[in-house]
C-alpha cells in the first residue's frame, strides 16, 4: 500500500527502536547536511519548509546581510521609516521561496518610498507611456462587505460590515524607480518578480514528491469524551465491514450508530447521523430519495444554490474563498481596461458585487467588465443564470461599472470550448477595437466534479489555457476525498466534516444576520450533509465531491502547464480581518501554503485558493500585450 | 554602524553552518518587521510568515501526530507526538488507537513548550514540529507541544495558565500513565520562551504537589533589569540584540512592570523562594554565544542555591537555534544529553 511504501522509504520503522535506530539515522543525516546537494534544494531547511538550491545558499546569505546592513544603518540613524516602509506598505508573497522573497524586500529597500502625490503624465515619446491612467495594483483601496443586489434578491440585504482598508496610503508594489518610469513598468517589475517565483521552481522533483506522497492525514480531536470515541469507532468499524463487503456485519453496526449517536451532542452527533445515513444507502442499496447526493437531477440544482447560499452565510469558507479569489483577479486585471471574467459555478452570482465594487473604486476608473456565467441546466426552464445576470447589470449601474453578460448552461464543464467563452466580444469587435481583453476564469468548488468522468479534467483545463487567461482562481476543499479504497475515502470524510461541523457549532454567523442564524446553520448542515452522502455512499460517475488536496492540485496544474501565482499578504491580512466578523471566528485560521491561502478551523485547512496563469505565456501580459496594442 | 554591523555578520557566520546562519537571519530579519516601535505586534504577518506542517496521524518514521482541543474557550491547542500504534496493516490510526498507551513499559511524557519569545511560533510551526518529533524517537516519549497564549496580545500570565491547563490535562489522560504504579511520568521542557514557562509551571506543579520527573530548559529566556556582562559583550552579535530581548519582555509582562518581575527575573529581588519544595530536576543548556547565558546560568545557581539538581550543559561555540538543525556537534551532543537525563529520570 502507497502510504506503507512510503513509510519505509522514510527510514523504517522505529516503534519499540529507541536508541539505535535513532542514531543510526542521525548519522545518515549528518552525513546528508554535510554532503550537500549540488542541484536540488537543501534538505534540511527544505523540511523545515524553505526551498533553498544549495547552490542559491550563499547567494541568499549575502542578501540578507545587505538587508541586515541597511537596516541597521537606518536604524542606528533612528530612522523608523525605512522599517515601517517595509513592514507596512510591502506585499509579501510565498515565503517558502526565500531567495525570492528577501529579493522582494531587497528591491522594496532600493526603492525610495512611494510619493504621496500620484505620478506625473507620461512624456509622449515614451514607448510604455499610455492614453490614460494607471491604476496602481489595488489592495487597500478593497473594500470588504456585502452589497445589496437591487429588487430584493434573494440574497441577503447589505450587512453593515464592511470592512475599512488597511490605512496605508501607500500602494503596494507600486514602485516608483529613481528614473521615473511610469508604474506600469514597476508594476511589471513585480510580476517578473513574481513570476520569477513560478516559473523556476527550485526542484522539479519536489513537485513530484508532493503528488505521490501521502497527503497527511490530519486529525484535530475536539471531543474526547467517552461516548464520542466509541461512536467513531462504530462508524470506522461499519466502514471497514462495508469495504470488506461484509454488508451483515455492517448492517449491524450501523443500527448500534444511532443509538451511539443519540447519546452525543452537538456537531459529533450530526455528523455522525450523516454518516450512518449514507452507509445504510450503500449497506441496503436502496433508490437514492430525489434531490439526494447521488445523481444530479434538474431539480437538485435549485435546491443546491439554496443550500449554497445558506452554507455561504452560516460561515466564512466561501466568503474567504470569494474574497481571496476576488484580489487575486484584481490584482491581475491591474492596467486593464476591458476585463472579462468566466465563473465556472454562477449560482447566485455572490461573489461579483465585491469585485464590481472593487473595480469602480479602482484609481483611473473601472474598466469595462464583463461576465460569463455558467451553470447546469435549471427546471421549467426557469432562467435563474438570466435573472443573476440581470439584478448584477442593474447594480454596475448604480456604480457606473460598464457590464456586459453572459449566461451559459452547462450540463458539465467538459462541454464548454474555448470560442463559447470568449466570444466575439474578445477581439475588441466592438467599441474599444485596439484594447485587449483579458480573461480571468474563476473556479469554486467546481473542478473535483470533473474527476468522476476520465479526460473531463483535461479536456477543461486546455479549454481553459485556449483561453490565455490572465489568471485562473481555483479555490477546493482541502481534503483527500478521492482515493481509490472506499475505506481511505471514509476516514479522511469523517476526520473532514467533523471538523467542519464543530466549526459550524462554534463561529456562529454575524450578529445582524443572527435571527436566521440557527436556520442558516441547519441548511449548511444539510449541504454539508449531501456532501457526505456523495462521498460515501455514491461510487463511478455519480460520485462527484472528489475533492483532492493542494499537492494533488499543484501537481495536476502544473502538469498541464500552469504556473503558480503567489497570493499575497495584502490578501492574506484582509482575509485574516474578515473572519473578525465572525463570533466564535478565534478558531478559524488562515494559512499561507506555498503561495496559496488555506482557511481551517483551528489546525485543519479545510478550503484552499490558489491562482494560476498559463505556464510559457509571454512575460507578464501586462507589459507585452501593451506593447503589442501601442 | 555600517561596519560594525558588517563585522557582527562576518562572526555569526563563522560561527554557523551556511545554511543555519540562513536560517536564523531569515527569523532575524522577518522579526524586525513584526515588531512595532509602540510595542504593538504585526500578528497576520507573523502568521502569513510562519511556516508551518499539519499533524499527520500517518506515520512518518514511525511518529505519528494529532491535535487536541485541551480547552474550548481559550481556543488551546496541543500536539500530540507519539510512537505510531500497532494497527492493522497499511489502515490509518482511528481515535482509539491514538489513546493506546505507546508501550507497555515506562515511558516519558514531554510537555514541550515552543520558543519565540512569548511572540513568535506556534505548535504547528515547522521548526518545532520538527523538534518535537526528534524528541519522540529519541526518548521513547509521548510529546505534548502545548499552543499557549502570545504577547502581546495575551501577556502574563496567560502562557504559564495554558502551560499548567496542559499540565491538568495529561494528569487526567489514563493512557499516558506508565509503569507498575500506573502514573504520569511527565517532563517539562522548552526553548527560549519555553524554557521559562517550562520553569513556572514546574513551581507551580510542586507547590501543587504534582510529581514533575525533570525539566529540560534550552536556551531559556530569562532577563532582569542590570545588564549583565555577556549581554554587552553579545549584543548584536550572534543574531540577537537587548534591544530586542527588551521588546519581548515589555510585550509579555504586566504593564508598568520591570524585568525584575518574577517571570523574567525567578531569582532576583521579586523572586519566590523554592527552598523546600519539591521541584523537579533541571536539565539548563546554555549556548556560548548567546546573549543571555548569564541569566541562564545565574537561575541555574538559584536552583542550586535553593537545594534543588540542576545539571548545566554549556556549549562554548554554540548559538541560539542550534537544536533547530541537526547540522552540527552541538544538536545531536545535546540531544544525547536530553536523551540520559529523560532515560535517567524516569
Amino acid at each position: 500500500m502507497k502510504r506503507e511504501h512510503q513509510e519505509a522509504a522514510a527510514g523504517g520503522d522505529r516503534r519499540g527502536g529507541g536508541g539505535g535506530n535513532w542514531y543510526a539515522a542521525a548519522e545518515q543525516e549528518k552525513g546528508k547536511a554535510l554532503m550537500g546537494t549540488d542541484d536540488g534544494v537543501d534538505e534540511l531547511l527544505a523540511a523545515l519548509g524553505y526551498k533553498v538550491r544549495s547552490s542559491d545558499m550563499a547567494d541568499v546569505a549575502q542578501k540578507l546581510e545587505q538587508l541586515e546592513m541597511a537596516m541597521g544603518s537606518s536604524a542606528a540613524a533612528n530612522d523608523d521609516a525605512l522599517l515601517a516602509h517595509l513592514a507596512f506598505d510591502t506585499v509579501h508573497y510565498n515565503p517558502s521561496d526565500l531567495s525570492n522573497w528577501v529579493d522582494n524586500i531587497l528591491s522594496e529597500l532600493n526603492a525610495p518610498p512611494p510619493l504621496p502625490q500620484p505620478p506625473p503624465p507620461p512624456p509622449a515619446d515614451d514607448p510604455l507611456s499610455l492614453q490614460f491612467d494607471l491604476p496602481p495594483a489595488v489592495t487597500e483601496q478593497y473594500t470588504i462587505g456585502t452589497v445589496d443586489l437591487p429588487d430584493g434578491s434573494p440574497c441577503k440585504p447589505a450587512d453593515v460590515d464592511e470592512l475599512q482598508p488597511e490605512a496605508s496610503t501607500a500602494s503596494s508594489g507600486w514602485l516608483i524607480s529613481q528614473s521615473g518610469h511610469q508604474p506600469e513598468v514597476a508594476k511589471s517589475l513585480r510580476d517578473r518578480k513574481r513570476l520569477k517565483v513560478c516559473s523556476s521552481p527550485p526542484s522539479s522533483t519536489i513537485t513530484a514528491d508532493a503528488a505521490t506522497a501521502a497527503a497527511a492525514q490530519q486529525v484535530v480531536i475536539v471531543d474526547s469524551q467517552e461516548a464520542g470515541i466509541r461512536l467513531v469507532h462504530a462508524l470506522m468499524a461499519c466502514a471497514e465491514a462495508v469495504q470488506k463487503e461484509n454488508l451483515k456485519a455492517a448492517g449491524a453496526i450501523v443500527k448500534q450508530i444511532s443509538v451511539l449517536a443519540a447519546s452525543q451532542g452537538g456537531a459529533m452527533r450530526k455528523v455522525a447521523g450523516y454518516f450512518a445515513e449514507a452507509l445504510a444507502r450503500r449497506i441496503y442499496r436502496p433508490q437514492p430519495p430525489r434531490g439526494m447526493g447521488c445523481s444530479s437531477t434538474v431539480e437538485s440544482a435549485a435546491l443546491d444554490d439554496m443550500l449554497h447560499h445558506h452554507f455561504y452565510e452560516s460561515c466564512p469558507y466561501l466568503k474567504f474563498a470569494h474574497f481571496t479569489a476576488n484580489q487575486a483577479i484584481l490584482e491581475a486585471f491591474a492596467g486593464f481596461r476591458r476585463v472579462h471574467v468566466v465563473d465556472f459555478g454562477m449560482r447566485q452570482g455572490l461573489q461579483w458585487p465585491a469585485l464590481l465594487q472593487a473595480l469602480a473604486l479602482r484609481q483611473g476608473g473601472p474598466p469595462s467588465f464583463r461576465l460569463t456565467g455558467i451553470g447546469p441546466p435549471q427546471p421549467d426552464n426557469s432562467d435563474a443564470l438570466q435573472e443573476v445576470g440581470w439584478k448584477l447589470a442593474q447594480l454596475a449601474k448604480t456604480i457606473r461599472v460598464d457590464f456586459r453578460y453572459r449566461g451559459f448552461v452547462a450540463a458539465s464543464l467538459a462541454d464548454l470550448d474555448p470560442y463559447m467563452l470568449l466570444g466575439p466580444e474578445a477581439d475588441g469587435g466592438g467599441v474599444e477595437d485596439d484594447e485587449p481583453e483579458v480573461v480571468a476564469v474563476n473556479s469554486i468548488l467546481e473542478l473535483h466534479r470533473l474527476l468522476a468522468r476520465p479526460g473531463a479534467l483535461e479536456k477543461v483545463l486546455g479549454t481553459i489555457r485556449a483561453v490565455r487567461p490572465v489568471i485562473v482562481t481555483v479555490v477546493e476543499q482541502e481534503a483527500n476525498h478521492n482515493g481509490r479504497a472506499f475505506l481511505d475515502r471514509f476516514t479522511e470524510a469523517l476526520h473532514y466534516y467533523s471538523t467542519m461541523f464543530d466549526s459550524l457549532e462554534g463561529g456562529a454567523s454575524p450578529p445582524a444576520a443572527v435571527e436566521v442564524g440557527g436556520h442558516d446553520q441547519a441548511m449548511a448542515e444539510i449541504y454539508l450533509g449531501r456532501q457526505i452522502y456523495n462521498v460515501v455512499a455514491c461510487e463511478g460517475a455519480e460520485r462527484t465531491e472528489r475533492h483532492e488536496t493542494l499537492p494533488q492540485w499543484r501537481a495536476r496544474m502544473s502538469r498541464t502547464g500552469f504556473d503558480s501565482v503567489p497570493i499575497g499578504s495584502n490578501a492574506f491580512k484582509q482575509a485574516s480581518m474578515l473572519l473578525a466578523l465572525f463570533s466564535g471566528g478565534e478558531g478559524y485560521r488562515v494559512e499561507e501554503n506555498d503561495g496559496c491561502l488555506t482557511l481551517g478551523w483551528h489546525t485543519r485547512p479545510l478550503i484552499a485558493t490558489s491562482a494560476w496563469r498559463a505556464a510559457g505565456d509571454p512575460l507578464s501580459t501586462s507589459a507585452s500585450c501593451r506593447t503589442a496594442s501601442s | 554602524m555600517a561596519g560594525g554591523n558588517e563585522i557582527n555578520a562576518n562572526e555569526s557566520k563563522m560561527a554557523v553552518p551556511l545554511n543555519t546562519w540562513v536560517l536564523i537571519s531569515n527569523f532575524k530579519l522577518a522579526y524586525n518587521l513584526l515588531r512595532r516601535p509602540d510595542g504593538t505586534f504585526d500578528r497576520h504577518l507573523a502568521e502569513f510568515l510562519d511556516r508551518k506542517v499539519p499533524a499527520n496521524v500517518t506515520p512518518v518514521n514511525g511518529i505519528i501526530s494529532f491535535d487536541v482541543l485541551i480547552d474550548r474557550p481559550n481556543n488551546l491547542v496541543a500536539r500530540i507526538y507519539r510512537p505510531a500504534p500497532a494497527t492493522a496493516a497499511g489502515s490509518i490510526p482511528i481515535f482509539t488507537d491514538l489513546y493506546q498507551p505507546p508501550s507497555s513499559d515506562t515511558f516519558p511524557v514531554i510537555i514541550f513548550f515552543h520558543g519565540g519569545s512569548f511572540a513568535h511560533s506556534s505548535s504547528n510551526s515547522a521548526i518545532y514540529d520538527s523538534l518535537c518529533r526528534r524528541f519522540v524517537s529519541l526518548c521513547d516519549a509521548v510529546v505534548i507541544s502545548v499552543n499557549y497564549r502570545r504577547a502581546p496580545e495575551y501577556k502574563y500570565p496567560c502562557a504559564y495558565d495554558d502551560g499548567w491547563a496542559a499540565l491538568k490535562w495529561a494528569s487526567a489522560e489514563p493512557w499516558l500513565r506508565s509503569g507498575k504504579e500506573g502514573k504520569l511520568r511527565v517532563f517539562l521542557a522548552g526553548d527560549s520562551s519555553g524554557g521559562n514557562i517550562a520553569h513556572h509551571v514546574a513551581v507551580r506543579a510542586a507547590e501543587s504537589g504534582i510529581e514533575i520527573a525533570g525539566n529540560i530548559l534550552l536556551n531559556s529566556m530569562f532577563g532582569g533589569n542590570r545588564r549583565t556582562e555577556s549581554e554587552q559583550r553579545l549584543d548584536g552579535k550572534y543574531f540577537v540584540t537587548i534591544q530586542d530581548r527588551d521588546w519581548y519582555w515589555k510585550a509579555f509582562l504586566p504593564e508598568g512592570a520591570d524585568r525584575d518581575h518574577p517571570a523574567c527575573n525567578p531569582f532576583g529581588p521579586n523572586g519566590v523562594r523554592l527552598e523546600g519544595l519539591a521541584f523537579p530536576k533541571s536539565l539548563v543548556i546554555v549556548a556560548g554565544l548567546d546573549l543571555v547565558q548569564d541569566w541562564q546560568l545565574a537561575y541555574a545557581e538559584g536552583l542550586k542555591t535553593a537545594g534543588h539538581f540542576v545539571k548545566v550543559v554549556y556549549r562554548e561555540q554554540a548559538t541560539i537555534g542550534f537544536y533547530l538543525l541537526p547540522n552540527t556537534n552541538h544538536f545531536y551532543e545535546v540531544m544525547e544529553e536530553i536523551k540520559e537525563f529523560v532515560r535517567f529520570n524516569l
